[in-house]
């Protein structure tokens, strides 16, 4: 019942694969240069022995600054430069993004650890409140891996039901002219954070990420057309400039 | 309720027989009419020939499926397909009746043309409306074992609401209730059902929140309606819900923290003792906690007083009498024998093994000889032990190729069902089990949540961990086979590939020449644990 999840910075024991922390609501978690009293230890001489704590809270999370005079800044990778800072000595700050980068400043270098939130909602169609019979799922049209979502489903979506998926290179063509930096990688991190927002069931993709993309892809694509995530208008996204504010 | 209708039809439509009056309701999906029969038409006589004659006035409950509506859902007829097909398998007093479905014939209004109807008896009020009304209802607890009775009637079929709410609950004009919107309904398939992914916040249970959704939808147990109902109880008594918080997401964080065991379930003190002690043992943190279905009805009776035929209090006669006024011109519908018919009728059902009430599947008991008996043959030597987690293992596959008859071919083939096998001559580590794992390879397979285990387990592996982890590791090959080009049974592929692995199977083109004899030996048991008619 996870609803925050933290990847700490990577370290280089794991280069291809990188830990992730599940957090329910109400769980902390510390992290700092010391091994001992932190539940997250990052090993940098230029972090605080007790730089911080993270604590989901619902579908958000908070952040206290535990370091005597540093500020940090907590990031929207999608947000075009949207941030918050949260001075020193600050507590449980709300952090407002469905992903997020905490950007550490630590002797020259910027370590980022990242927190994502999917358990974010937003508004669909039909409203959301305690007594109205919601769908399961909520997902922001204006980020990227709707965008990445709506590639995905798009040859079947115009007509053809049992239509090949595209290979992430497609994908990644196919956006491009609206996002110049798509790239295999960050195509790939979408269609792994897809799986996460959208609580498939986790396949062992662990063992080895390259062949088994093949059956998330064929999941994610599956669920959100029987879910009606995406629809035939919805393709527009892949057409037009990503709007930058919650157009629906 | 201000919201706009989500299926808007005029005043004096005429749908078959039925001319449409006042709207009554709408939900997310489709919108409630009254309806009035104004026809009389051989088309009647010819439908309701072998049915029971339509009442005059009925609840057509609109729902867009036609081509031309704007929002198209592809949805939205699996939804009702659900609804339509609880209706024809299950008439029991405590469900709300469908007399009938109807399609609007109407090109020249691409917004109805299309339309499903479904012809449904007409109700005065739902509990929701009641809620809103102060004081709190006296009928409190004669309306709950009413809604309890349904609950169990539809649990005893073999069916999961799987949206219980005071919206869907139905107040007739005697003052019964009945239960109504099975949009979300689901039939039981061995421990569980496969539902939407839709609910209602304030009333799922604590293990769906966030829970994991497959391509079949997600999985739901009868005790996600117990839990439902526990709300439900708290709220028609005390007016509260019984987590705190001033909004649904404030209670839902409520109710995941409570389950996480990081708070304690506080409910009202208005609450009388003995209702406590039912809420309570509704609201468990697990589902494996909560009450059965059929416990729980004996219990509320108990506590509401009403016996095997539960009588209803004076006190909600007059309140209704009230409420007719605002609720405009309602005709009483059914002369209502559903009081006194209830439970009683219910159990004799149930004596008879299966019957009229509950007519179609799930009325017979399931036990673990038979468990999963319409896709894994019972006599044919598969051990009773391992049936259901054989069946299960194979539930758990989106893939169709892997079925129950598949594992446990496999299993027959690898070991002969023996769970001591240990081989520790093949290979590095040798082979273990009711399914020769090589340890290092179940590793990647054992936990159920996808991650691989810490540690490579060490033999004697027991079936339980042996079983579901074939079920994933199949799972996991089947899209891995080349789609084209491979001769043979995708299923005996799938056990070569067992065997060998999906790469050897895709370069032989089919079954290697060296496991010929053991893919003869699994398409053999295959086809012996298949039930006739089914492929």
């Amino acid at each position: 019942m996870y609803s925050i999840i933290v990847v700490p910075p990577p370290t280089t024991e794991d280069e291809n694969h990188r830990t992730q922390i599940r957090m329910a609501p109400g769980e902390r978690l510390s992290f700092g240069r010391s091994d001992s009293g932190n539940d997250l230890a990052i090993a940098h001489e230029g972090v605080s022995r007790r730089a911080g704590e993270i604590t989901a809270q619902g579908a958000f999370w908070i952040l206290s600054n535990l370091s005597r005079e540093q500020t940090y800044v907590v990031e929207n990778p999608e947000g075009a430069g949207e941030h918050i800072k949260v001075g020193p000595g600050r507590l449980d700050a709300p952090v407002p993004f469905e992903f997020s980068r905490i950007v550490l400043p630590a002797a020259g270098d910027l370590l980022a650890i990242q927190v994502w939130a999917p358990r974010h909602d937003y508004r669909s169609a039909d409203g959301l409140d305690g007594a109205t019979t919601a769908p399961a799922f909520s997902v922001d049209r204006t980020k990227r891996y709707f965008a990445v979502l709506a590639a995905l489903c798009e040859p079947r979506l115009r007509g053809e039901p049992h239509a090949a998926l595209p290979t992430v290179d497609q994908v990644v063509d196919r956006l491009r002219p609206n996002w110049p930096a798509a790239s295999r990688t960050s195509v790939q991190w979408n269609i792994d954070y897809l799986a996460v927002k959208l609580r498939l069931k986790p396949g062992p993709e662990e063992a080895d990420t390259g062949p088994r993309l093949n059956g998330k892809k064929e999941s994610l694509v599956s669920l959100a057309l029987r879910f009606d995530l995406v629809r035939e208008d919805d393709l527009v996204v892949l057409t037009e400039p990503v709007p930058r504010r919650v157009a629906r | 309720m201000t919201e706009p209708y989500a299926v808007p039809v005029p005043k004096g439509y005429r749908v078959g027989v039925w001319e449409v009056r006042e709207p009554i309701a709408t939900g997310a999906f489709g919108s409630v009419y009254e309806a009035r029969r104004v026809g009389d038409d051989e088309a009647l006589a010819s439908r309701a020939a072998d049915a029971e004659a339509l009442p005059r006035t009925a609840a057509l409950k609109f729902l867009p499926t036609g081509t031309g509506t704007p929002r198209q859902l592809t949805h939205l007829r699996e939804l009702v397909d659900r609804e339509v097909e609880l209706h024809r398998r299950l008439k029991q007093p405590r469900l709300i009746r469908m007399y009938d479905t109807l399609t609007v014939d109407d090109p020249a209004r691409p917004a109805l043309d299309g339309a499903t109807v479904l012809v449904l008896e007409k109700a005065e009020g739902s509990l929701s409306a009641l809620l809103a009304a102060d004081p709190r209802p006296a009928a409190g607890p004669a309306l709950l074992a009413q809604i309890c009775e349904g609950l169990a009637q539809l649990h005893h079929a073999g069916w999961v609401h799987g949206d219980l709410k005071p919206a869907n609950v139905l107040l007739m004009a005697d003052g019964s209730a009945r239960l109504a919107d099975f949009n979300m309904a689901a039939e039981m398939e061995g421990t569980h059902a496969y539902t939407h992914a839709f609910s209602t916040p304030d009333y799922t249970p604590p293990e769906l929140l966030w829970s994991e959704i497959g391509e079949r939808g997600r999985r739901i147990r009868p005790s996600a309606d117990v839990w439902a109902f526990g709300v439900l109880a708290h709220l028609l008594l005390t007016g509260s819900f019984p987590l705190p918080g001033a909004t649904p997401t404030a209670r839902r964080d409520a109710a995941a923290a409570y389950a996480r065991g990081t708070d304690d379930l506080r409910l009202s003190p208005e609450l009388p003792d003995d209702w406590r002690e039912i809420v309570r043992d509704c609201l468990t943190r697990t589902h494996a906690d909560r009450v059965g279905t059929r416990d729980l009805l004996r219990r509320v009776e108990a506590a509401a007083g009403t016996g095997r035929s539960p009588r209803l209090p004076r006190a909600l006669r007059g309140r209704r009498s009230r409420r007719t006024t605002v609720l405009a011109a309602a005709t009483a519908v059914v002369a209502v024998a559903a009081l006194g018919y209830g439970v009683s009728n219910w159990t004799d059902t149930d004596a008879r093994g299966s019957g009229a009430g509950a007519s179609g599947a799930g009325t017979t008991k399931v036990t673990a000889a038979t468990y999963g008996a319409s896709e894994l043959r019972t006599d044919k030597g598969v051990p009773v032990a391992y049936r259901r987690l054989i069946v299960d293992s194979a539930h758990d596959c989106v893939q169709p190729e892997v079925t129950p008859a598949l594992i446990a071919a496999l299993l027959k083939a690898e070991s002969d069902f023996d769970p001591d096998l240990s081989d520790p001559s093949v290979g590095e580590e040798g082979e273990y089990g009711i399914a020769r794992w090589t340890p290092s390879l179940l590793r990647w397979w054992i936990r159920a949540d996808g991650v691989p285990a810490k540690e490579t387990p060490k033999p004697p592996l027991s079936p339980a961990e042996s079983i579901p982890a074939v079920g994933r590791y199949l799972c996991y090959m089947e899209p891995l086979l080349d789609q084209k080009g491979l001769s043979g049974d995708r299923r005996v592929l799938l056990a070569a590939a067992y065997r060998t692995s999906t790469k050897v199977v895709n370069n032989a083109g089919g079954v290697p020449p060296k496991y010929r004899d053991y893919a003869a030996r699994v398409a053999h048991h295959l086809k012996e644990y298949t039930p006739p008619g089914k492929q």
